[in-house]
């Protein structure tokens, strides 16, 4: 067993270094609420598709650096060994592998049969030209507007 | 490694005779000792369920029970064998009593997360009795929404619930396992110097902190379902029922390989002992644990290739599925290769091994058919898919277990069981359960529809039902006489020697049978290879010769 | 007679089954992260039924959004980072013994904690409860440009991930109230600072699924 055992005294994190980590989170979290209160403006002559996908780039991007920050300093892995590395790192990369069930969300509508009934085209993810379910609207004329509340 | 062993010590059986000396313990060997008495007891309430089931089939009218009754003893009889036996049993016994021994180490990493997983493990048990005794439960094991839902009636939510309970003993375990695996072995215990049951059981370990947190939260959006009128999965709200399923097999199948990696891990251990030799390709073996464990997690979608699940996602999970194999394969062959060369040893353990070996070949053959998306839809749903998993899960997980019990029995109490019953008897298992599970492939390729209690639309399927419940008769005797003449030598059989197969490892070679409170005298030093047995040198000391003489 | 001033413990215990003090602390920690990753898996499925949900009902999630008040969110949100990082400080000033400041770093994250889960109550839950916003039968909506049963939906994720979340918050309240309670009487199971470690690690992670879960529903990009 002493092959495991390092003879380091563990690592005590600086307060000024726990500090820093604090100022960066509050401002990455200043800049997510701003860009969401800024990007309909913003955004407004860019096509909706590709604005969709700048948001929510730059939200999850601003929530994956808070998240790397709070657990490389905070949480202390980036003073750990690799092994408690991999294992931070386990969980996130695993959880990716569920995205494997947009291989059947993403293709549903490829499939030659659409339904059993005929008529009624109920599917987990319609076409910009389909409707959601039947009675409803196509995906794309759907319009709700900015101020119900 | 030291042989050193005191024989006047008391060993760990010895440190405490109350009740709470054995409710309150933090000794991994005594935990085991507890999941051993409680996983036979559910064990023997789910092969109740499976005997109210085969009796059933014998009449192709459905005489015996209405077909309610029958969805609930079907769904007993899954609910109890997969969460509370065969996902617990190899781990939770046999990884509990050995991982610390086989590695050099006084005990597992948190002993007293050990003895809660425990309490969670019995907890969800008693629930899922009481939910049983209490209207019961017939959704199937699997819970499919929007039937366990929505139209469910029954104690569905408390049977949830107790799922859901031991699904968190398994997490403990498994997050012991991983622990101590990483942090507690000895002196000169490196990676490749450990057995191959360590590395099985760390791969199971890995399945379970992955994956038992998915069913554990899907099954408890489920309850919320029922309780707090949510609807995640509901399609009246617009949600996707499918979804669940996505969730539930996400688990679900790497769920098959933490009941038999464990199982895989015991054959390894048995087939070197009992073939005097090295396990043939050492390495591809451990590895090929972490194979599975890993492929395991992207095969989910084949059992959901008649869902709505769109084909073409079908088509992925195929050539995944199919993928499997090659990790399986590795290991049966290797272990066939084991006995090349080996001195056969037909002792009850590995009768029970072999046994292992033929089933699984055919229990993983079945599964290729059942991974190609168009003979599946051909047999879904049928006694087909019924016969390929317990061809699997029974062959596999449940005849490792019957070996690993034997092999180990000395080990754990001390004494000898009765070897020329025990042998005829591990021949038994092998005929009853093939007398059980054969007809099913051909009923099942015949159109028999699983979950029926009648077929009277095709009453000539009655011959291979009768063939199959007389098949379980004989199993059920089969595994009867066992608890008779394991209990006998608890009492009365004759004293084992530490080593009785002179088998090699640090749990056989440097403690004692049953060990002491903190298994070793000091800490072993490890320097030689494992599996070090020389199969050509007691060949010839058979024939009372050495190597030099001949 | 309990001192405040210094830790008066026996000091950094080695259990049985350990060799010594390094390899009881690393097996902590690594026990403690493989505990971590069963948590992420178990958001993950709440957040991947929210991914498959959103990419199916946009435009309708997208109006739903508005239902929540960013600022009550933001609000959350800065509380527990400042719990985040007071927990990293009452590890710090463990490792240095300094238990007076341990009990206040451990007491304002506690603080925080609760002051985060009576904020969820007072103006989330109790008033969306009121409006008849709780999916059921008893679903009240007037949004005509978003169907009800959709509006269900989107609840039953937002209640089931935040309801979640906020579980583990109290979790959090209670553990942190006994550790708080144990160092402060000496108690003897707490012989080094690796409780402390350990429940920063958990609560860590609480703040990181608040992390990711208040863009998603509160800041939902169009």
């Amino acid at each position: 067993m002493s092959e495991h055992a390092h003879e380091h005294s563990h690592h005590i994190t600086p307060i000024s270094t726990l500090v820093k980590t604090l100022l960066l989170l509050g401002v990455l979290m200043v800049t997510t609420i701003a860009w969401a209160q800024i990007a309909p403006s913003a955004l407004k002559d860019v096509p909706p598709a590709l604005a969709s996908l700048i948001n929510n780039l730059i939200a999850m991007g601003i929530a994956f650096i808070k998240a790397v920050a709070v657990i490389m300093i905070f949480m202390g892995v980036k003073y750990q060994s690799s092994i408690v590395k991999l294992y931070a790192a386990l969980g996130f990369l695993w959880f990716t592998l569920m995205f494997i069930m947009f291989a059947d969300y993403g293709t549903r509508h490829w499939e030659a049969v659409r339904g059993w009934t005929p008529g009624v085209k109920q599917m987990a993810m319609p076409r910009a030209d389909e409707p959601y379910e039947e009675g409803m609207p196509p995906r794309k004329d759907i319009k709700i507007p900015d101020e119900h509340h | 490694m030291t042989t050193h062993v005191a024989t006047d010590e008391k060993n760990y059986l010895q440190e405490g005779h109350t009740l709470a000396s054995w409710l309150l313990t933090k000794d991994h060997k005594r935990i085991a000792v507890l999941y051993l008495i409680s996983v036979s007891f559910f064990f023997f309430v789910g092969s109740i369920a499976a005997m109210m089931v085969r009796l059933e089939l014998t009449s192709p009218r459905g005489t015996l029970m209405s077909n309610e009754t029958y969805n609930k003893a079907f769904s007993a009889h899954g609910v109890v064998m997969v969460f509370f036996f065969l996902v617990v049993a190899i781990p939770a016994i046999f990884g509990n009593f050995l991982i610390p021994m086989q590695i050099g180490a006084r005990d597992l990493a948190f002993p007293r997360l050990n003895l809660l997983s425990w309490y969670f493990y019995m907890a969800g048990g008693i629930m899922f009795l009481i939910a049983m005794m209490s209207g019961g439960v017939d959704a199937g094991w699997t819970f499919y929404t929007p039937m366990s839902s929505i139209y469910s009636n029954g104690q569905i939510t408390l049977a949830l619930v107790g799922a859901f309970v031991v699904g968190f003993s398994s997490i403990f375990t498994g997050v012991n396992f991983i622990a101590t695996i990483h942090k507690m072995r000895a002196p000169g215990m490196t990676w490749w110097r450990l057995p191959l049951f360590v590395w099985g059981h760390y791969a199971t370990s890995l399945i379970v902190i992955l994956g038992t947190p998915v069913v554990a939260i899907t099954l408890l959006l489920v309850v919320f379902e029922r309780v707090a009128k949510i609807g995640i999965f509901s399609p009246e709200l617009g949600g996707d029922p499918v979804l669940f399923q996505h969730m539930f097999w996400f688990y679900s199948h790497p769920a098959v390989y933490i009941m038999v990696l464990p199982g895989m891990a015991v054959i390894s251990e048995i087939m070197a002992c009992f073939s005097r030799n090295k396990v043939f390709g050492y390495h591809f073996v451990a590895l090929s644990s972490l194979g599975i464990a890993a492929l395991s997690f992207i095969v989910w979608g084949h059992h959901m290739f008649v869902s709505s699940q769109s084909m073409y996602q079908g088509i992925f999970f195929s050539f995944t599925s199919f993928l499997v194999a090659v990790p399986s394969a590795i290991k049966v062959f290797n272990w066939s290769l084991t006995m090349y060369k080996g001195s056969v040893w037909l002792a009850s353990p590995m009768i029970y091994a072999l046994g292992f070996l033929g089933l699984f070949t055919v229990g993983g053959m079945t599964g290729l058919y059942l991974a190609s998306v168009g003979t599946d839809v051909h047999v879904t749903g049928t006694y087909f898919v019924v016969a390929h998993f317990h061809y699997v899960m029974v062959g596999g997980t449940l005849l490792a277990f019957l070996g690993a019990l034997h092999f180990w029995w000395p080990k754990f109490f001390g004494r000898m069981y009765p070897e020329g019953v025990a042998k005829w008897n591990a021949l038994l298992v092998f005929i009853g359960f093939n007398l059980t599970f054969l007809p099913q492939f051909v009923v099942g390729w015949l159109g028999m529809p699983r979950r029926y209690h009648y077929y009277y639309f095709a009453p000539e399927f009655q011959v291979y039902h009768v063939m199959s419940t007389l098949g379980a008769s004989a199993l059920a005797v089969s595994l009867i006489v066992p608890a008779f003449y394991l209990t006998y030598s608890l009492f009365k059989g004759p004293k084992s020697p530490p080593n009785p197969w002179a088998a090699r490892g640090l749990e056989w070679e440097a403690a004692a049978s049953p060990p002491i409170k903190h298994n070793f005298h000091g800490v072993p030093v490890v320097v030689g290879d494992v599996y070090d047995y020389d199969a050509e040198a007691e060949e010839l000391a058979l024939r009372g010769m050495t190597k030099e003489e001949a | 007679m309990i001192s405040l001033k210094k830790m008066n413990q026996p000091q950094d215990t080695v259990y049985e089954q350990f060799e010594d003090l390094a390899q009881q602390q690393e097996t902590y920690v690594l026990g403690m992260w493989s505990f971590l990753v069963t948590e992420v898996m178990f958001f993950g499925v709440m957040f991947m039924s929210y991914i498959v949900y959103r990419w199916k009902y946009q435009p309708y999630f997208y109006a739903l959004h508005k239902e929540l008040d960013w600022r009550i969110g933001g609000i959350n949100t800065a509380i527990l980072l400042a719990s985040s990082f007071s927990v990293a400080l009452a590890v710090h000033y463990h490792q240095k013994k300094k238990k007076m400041n341990v009990l206040m770093c451990l007491g304002f994250t506690n603080l925080c904690a609760i002051s985060f889960i009576v904020i969820k109550l007072l103006f989330e839950y109790i008033p969306k409860w009121n409006h008849g916003h709780y999916p059921g039968p008893g679903f009240s909506w007037d949004n005509p440009y978003v169907p009800s049963h959709i509006a269900q939906l989107w609840f039953s994720l937002y209640f089931g991930t935040t309801g979640l979340h906020g579980l583990h918050v109290l979790i959090g309240v209670i553990l942190f109230s006994v550790l708080m309670y144990l160092i402060a009487v000496d108690h003897p199971s707490i012989s080094d600072y690796l409780p402390t470690e350990m429940l920063g690690l958990y609560w860590h992670f609480v703040d990181i699924v608040w992390i990711f879960l208040y863009p998603l529903y509160y800041l939902m990009p169009k």
